[in-house]
């Protein structure tokens, strides 16, 4: 071996040597490529070396470039394959290619070699775990031919130069899907909290946005009347459509597709889309677009979609990443709605049984007491027309007639525990200081409600005011109670206090677990504090301007 | 022992209406009037049938059922203020199935001559006709149990406190509406002694002497409500 054998063989051994510590200290790969042309340049001595990946839509782009004509071929640059050239010989076999002499080649990559004065070139392959993933090429002038062992030598910087593409792509892919999965476990822990699907929807649209390579994305809900409303949307600044707006539905676009197919859709190009949707995509520059179903329950109610201004297509795992993150946006729109559902077949369900309370109260007075009432003005009456003071029928009346006094007092005292009639006339400050008289123990009340509220929501706080006395008396040994509320704004708030024993267990049977529910109902709560020694208050909140009493 | 007749020794028997849309109490009770010597003009089974009758044949009494058709809720209460301001001198006795305190206070806030009582009542036939007449007479009555209620209530510092025993007895005869000269009666002592009472709670309360009976009720209650 020639000395200058020798030392061409240790300089191509030390620029491996710096490519492959590059690699392994895992330095992205943009770096990666431009160290390699650079290297690969100048121990070939060429105009040219440069990195060319391979595009799904038959063109090929360049990544990196170096050497004289490095500055010429811009990175970026995209170039049609086809004809006889090294870029669509080494993409067509998949093999090292040479050509060494420009002269008998063709097509539009050709006519670039000879604008760059290209007069021969080698290039091999880039094999990313098993799949052809672009080629290093080098070039020379006419004057300059290769050396025959050049593809052999070019082979082990591609190799390299793999390694580095397969190493990123699997960190990049890893990144990747620890970031979704953290964008899911945020996004489901929110749907688990129970949080209004507006946040959620919010929140997703924020995900997708972040996650996914993407300048817009939109969260739609379709209408029953053909139209479709955006709930959520991300993007930047003016490209976003405005959040409640409403589209006709029709035409070629995401919107109308996934409402036709109930499928996941994808537009590459916003060139041939159509309706009125798609116009307005194209005027905020969208050129291509997915879009994957929002199905609750089994039912489509709305889509999701995500696109991009880039000229390169959106990649082809994107659907099943959006689809992932429109799962769980049904899973919160579909808890949302059983949720309030079930919120108002409680509500019903309260509301059903005040309405009987209600009835049953009136049957009592207006019938069953009007009926004893007149059956003892008859017995006046018969006793009216006898005549004789002591005689035994007049005593047997006389004892009948206290007998039902007494039963019209108690039947007196039911209907008003059944249903509080002056509630519902005057409203809850009067309905309060009736059951402050009626206590055994004394009430102090400090009223802030003037208005009248939603018969639900006052019907519930008499019957905790009720309860609570009742269970002071019964219970606590209290001497005093008081009652605050506080029902000037849209949240009612009532404390009841006592200074009784405390260690009041909710669970043990009392009413109040029956009243919890009752306030639940109307979206509210109630809190017991009963520490031993210390008096028992509870404090209940319960949302006046609530939609569910509509 | 009052007379249990509807018609005053000199003068002719009074003249009621009767309201209540249940028939048969309303029979009931127009036969209860007309053996207590009333004279019943005639019979009404909700509010507008009550004005026309009223109008028509100008009773001095008219006994009216709050609760009647077609909402079932303060029509008699409705009707009775009618007749208030269109024959302010016709006596009115509403009857409910049960009592308010808001209620009996914008009742007697419309004037004299006012009973508010439970259904019930009708059946003991002395007291009620005794009470009718009192109303007839000028006189407000409140049902009694309303006002044990509002005796009753507990108070941390409660100024009926500072009252005797004897004292409440004639505060709560006074908020029914009773007169000095009646309370004596149920009481079993003098006038005078009636009135010493009345004076000292009047004192100890701070309540404002007052001519009528029926401002003396309408103080009681405000300050039996309020305390």
């Amino acid at each position: 071996m020639s000395d200058d054998e020798f030392r061409a063989l240790a300089e191509e051994q030390s620029a491996l040597r710096r490519v492959a510590m590059l690699v392994a200290h895992g330095v992205p790969p943009g770096e990666v490529f431009a160290a390699v042309t650079e290297e690969v340049a100048r121990l070939f001595s060429v105009v040219y070396a440069g990195l060319g990946r391979y595009q799904p839509d038959g063109t090929v782009t360049a990544v990196a470039g170096s050497g004289k004509r490095g500055d010429e071929i811009r990175v970026g640059q995209r170039f049609e394959l086809g004809g006889r050239n090294i870029n669509t010989l080494v993409f067509e076999t998949g093999r090292a290619a040479r050509i060494d002499s420009y002269g008998g080649t063709s097509g539009p990559l050709s006519a670039v070699a000879r604008q760059y004065e290209l007069g021969s070139g080698v290039g091999t392959p880039v094999i990313v775990e098993g799949r052809l993933w672009g080629l290093m090429g080098i070039y020379t002038t006419l004057e300059e031919p290769l050396p025959a062992d050049a593809e052999v030598r070019l082979a082990s910087f591609t190799e390299l130069l793999a390694t580095a593409i397969a190493n990123a792509e699997s960190r990049a892919a890893l990144a990747q899907l620890a970031e979704e999965q953290a964008a899911l476990r945020r996004v489901a822990t929110l749907v688990a909290r129970g949080v209004p699907p507006e946040e959620v929807f919010a929140a997703v649209i924020e995900e997708v946005g972040r996650l996914l390579p993407v300048d817009l994305a939109n969260m739609c809900r379709y209408e029953p009347d053909g139209t479709i409303t955006f709930v959520a949307t991300w993007g930047k600044g003016s490209e976003r459509f405005p959040v409640g707006s409403r589209w006709p539905l029709g035409g070629e676009n995401l919107g109308t597709l996934v409402f036709e197919t109930g499928r996941p859709v994808r537009i590459d190009s916003y060139a041939d889309a159509s309706g009125p949707l798609s116009a307005t995509a194209r005027g905020r520059g969208l050129r291509s677009a997915v879009a994957t179903p929002i199905i609750v329950d089994g039912h489509l109610w709305g889509m999701m979609g995500a696109g991009t201004s880039l000229e390169e297509p959106l990649p082809p795992d994107i659907e099943p990443r959006l689809a992932s993150l429109t799962e769980l946006v049904a899973m919160a729109i579909g808890n949302a709605e059983s949720r309030a559902e079930l919120q108002a077949s409680r509500a019903r369900i309260v509301a059903a049984g005040d309405e009987i309370r209600r009835q049953i109260e009136r049957d009592l007075h207006d019938g069953s007491q009007q009926q004893l009432v007149s059956l003892m003005l008859e017995l006046r009456a018969a006793e009216a027309t006898e005549q004789c003071e002591q005689c035994e029928l007049q005593v047997h009346l006389e004892r009948t007639q206290q007998g039902l006094a007494g039963v019209l007092d108690a039947l007196r005292e039911t209907a008003r525990g059944i249903h509080p009639v002056i509630l519902s006339k005057a409203g809850l400050g009067p309905a309060f200081k009736a059951l402050a008289r009626r206590s055994a123990l004394p009430v102090e009340l400090d009223l802030r409600a003037e208005r009248r509220l939603p018969e639900p929501v006052e019907v519930a706080a008499y019957y905790v005011v009720s309860e609570a006395l009742t269970n002071a008396t019964k219970h606590a040994q209290a001497s005093v109670v008081t009652v605050e509320l506080d029902a000037q704004d849209s949240i009612l708030q009532l404390v009841i206090r006592d200074d009784g024993l405390g260690g009041a267990d909710p669970a043990q049977g009392s009413g109040l677990v029956g009243l919890a529910d009752r306030i639940e109902a109307l979206g509210g709560h109630l809190e017991i504090n009963s520490p031993a020694g210390r008096g028992t208050s509870l404090s209940i909140e319960i949302p006046v301007e609530s939609p569910n009493l509509a | 022992m009052p007379s249990l007749s509807g018609a005053t020794e000199t003068g002719p028997a009074t003249r009621v209406a009767v309201a209540d849309d249940d028939v048969l109490l309303r029979e009931g009770l127009a036969s209860l009037f007309d053996r207590s010597g009333f004279e019943v003009v005639g019979q009404a089974g909700d509010g507008t049938e009550l004005l026309n009758l009223v109008r028509s044949t100008r009773p001095e009494l008219a006994v009216i059922d709050i609760r009647m058709p077609p909402r079932h809720s303060t029509e008699g209460l409705e009707a009775a203020q009618v007749i208030r301001q269109e024959l302010p001198d016709t006596a009115i006795v509403l009857l409910s199935a049960h009592i308010e305190v808001e209620e009996a206070m914008e009742l007697l806030a419309g004037g004299e001559r006012l009973g508010y009582l439970l259904k019930s009542r009708v059946t003991d036939v002395a007291e009620f006709i005794g009470t009718i007449r009192t109303i007839v007479a000028g006189g407000s009555v409140v049902d009694p149990s309303l006002v044990q209620e509002l005796v009753r209530a507990r108070r941390r510092r409660d100024p009926l406190d500072a009252l005797s025993p004897r004292e409440r007895e004639v505060l709560a005869l006074m908020a029914e509406g009773a007169s000095n000269a009646g309370i004596a009666e149920r009481i079993f002592v003098s006038e005078g002694t009636v009135e010493k009472h009345v004076r000292s709670i009047l004192i100890k309360l701070d309540l404002p002497e007052s001519g009528s009976d029926h401002r003396r009720v309408l103080a009681v209650l405000r300050f039996l409500e309020a305390r």
